[in-house]
């Protein structure tokens, strides 16, 4: 009976642990209410050490035989679980602002089927290495959506509640780190095999550190709801500015070919 | 030859890839830097009740700006006077430049005040506001390096102010207008239930 590598075993039980922290502190806080989805993705987390724990120990990485099959299928799962508390995590941010945040879904969603689709397209296509091309892809998508959320955020200045940036930084981050982990994995895969899982495993150790600190304390700002303006104001006002704004770079030409303006 | 070319597209999709997963990981942390610290949108409404005041010195500044000055300074008061009053307008126009750019940037951010404010986005306007405020920016940059290096024409500046600060008269103006509308339009219904 092959044993895990002692590291391995040790960020999983260290993963397990804080973890575990999370969870009770999302509940002693009543965060649960506010981030199911992200609450549910920790459950899914534990769940699967749990199972890996099970499939792994009798046979060790080495045998891909055995479980291999069923050990990606939780992490499908967990990757799936994990898009879904990006997607809260951004409804967060920018749920409450109607008009921006249907923009956003619109160019968020356009952007992440891009990065997936090239990823699917342009990745390794040998079937052993599929799972990971998959993964990549997966992660990519959830990586886009996380980051350009927050971009939204920022151009528009939009406040950000502590809670929903720490959690969103921390997916986009693990989504980041996975990402390029199975891209080194995909071009390597001989001499990265163990690295890679050490990389994976102090990934979300870091993630779940920078969680834990974060919700030492209980939560207590939360964004306002914000008073939405009537349609016909953007309407009216937006399209004058656009309009100014063309004007004024076809000035900014003139004036860059020395050309006299117009009266 | 079709495995070599496989081959390079591979090689180049991994640095591709590599390269935007640490700028994606770079810019989680860029845009979340004073999340928590910025402000309702409220009070950034109020910005166009003060319209911009450079206005009130437009024509010191034209004045300022008129080649024939400084040849009435060299004329009466030498090389030396009319090289150090060139110097110092250009400060002044440097300055006024910046002023410029101070109004243009306050009334994009009441532009984006309203858009997050709004219902509804149009995602092509949103676009074009996108691009247009790039190429500005762009375009003042040079304007400015040829301000520095003492080749511009000048009136032009005047002009360039007088479209920057007109946007945001007529946003006020605009803002005024639809601020009657609603409260008359509160006012009826106000009656209506009376």
């Amino acid at each position: 009976m092959l044993e895990l590598p002692t590291f391995i075993l040790t960020a999983w039980g260290l993963a397990t642990v804080l973890t575990l922290f999370l969870l009770v502190r999302i509940f002693l806080h009543r965060m649960y209410r506010r981030y199911p989805f992200f609450t549910f993705y920790l459950g899914a987390n534990l769940l699967q050490t749990a199972v890996l724990s099970f499939l792994y120990q009798p046979y060790g990485f080495s045998d891909t035989t055995h479980g291999c099959g069923s050990a990606w299928a939780t992490q499908a799962f967990v990757v799936v679980a994990r898009g879904f508390a990006a997607a809260e995590v951004s409804y967060r941010i920018l749920g409450k602002f109607k008009g921006v945040w249907a923009l956003a879904m619109k160019t968020l969603i356009a952007c992440g089927a891009i990065v997936l689709i090239s990823t699917l397209y342009f990745g390794t296509r040998s079937y052993p290495l599929a799972v990971i091309t998959l993964e990549m892809s997966l992660e990519g998508f959830i990586a886009t959506w996380i980051v350009g959320s927050l971009l939204f955020a920022r151009y528009y200045e939009v406040p950000v509640e502590p809670a929903a940036g720490m959690v969103g930084l921390g997916l986009g981050l693990l989504s980041c780190c996975r990402l390029l982990n199975d891209l080194v994995f995909e071009r390597h895969v001989q001499a990265y095999l163990d690295v890679w899982n050490y990389v994976s495993g102090v990934a979300f150790l870091c993630v779940l550190l920078l969680w834990n600190w974060y919700m030492r304390g209980p939560a207590t700002q939360t964004a306002h709801d914000p008073q939405l303006n009537t349609v016909q104001v953007y309407q009216s006002l937006i399209p004058q500015v656009n309009r100014k704004l063309a004007e004024l770079n076809q000035q900014l030409s003139r004036f860059w070919r020395t050309e006299s303006p117009k009266p | 030859m079709a495995h070599g070319v496989a081959k390079a597209v591979n090689s180049l999709f991994f640095f591709v890839a590599v390269a935007a997963g640490l700028a994606l990981a770079g810019m989680s942390f860029w845009a979340l830097r004073g999340a928590s610290q910025r402000k309702g949108h409220g009070h950034c409404l109020g910005a166009l009740d003060s319209v911009p005041r450079d206005l009130d010195y437009m024509s010191q500044i034209r004045q300022s700006l008129d080649p024939a000055d400084l040849e009435f300074a060299k004329a009466k008061g030498g090389r030396h006077l009319e090289s150090r009053l060139r110097r110092e307008r250009r400060q002044v126009s440097l300055l006024y430049l910046a002023a410029i750019r101070r109004d243009f940037e306050q009334s994009l951010r009441v532009a984006r005040v309203i858009a997050v404010l709004s219902p509804e986005v149009s995602g092509s306007q949103e676009y074009e506001r996108i691009r247009q405020s790039m190429m500005f920016r762009w375009r003042f940059q040079m304007i400015k390096g040829r301000l520095l290096i003492g080749n511009m024409p000048q009136p032009q500046l005047v002009a360039l102010w007088q479209m920057a600060s007109s946007m945001a008269v007529q946003m006020e103006q605009t803002m005024a207008k639809l601020g009657e509308r609603a409260a008359l339009a509160a006012e009826l219904a106000l009656q209506s239930e009376k």
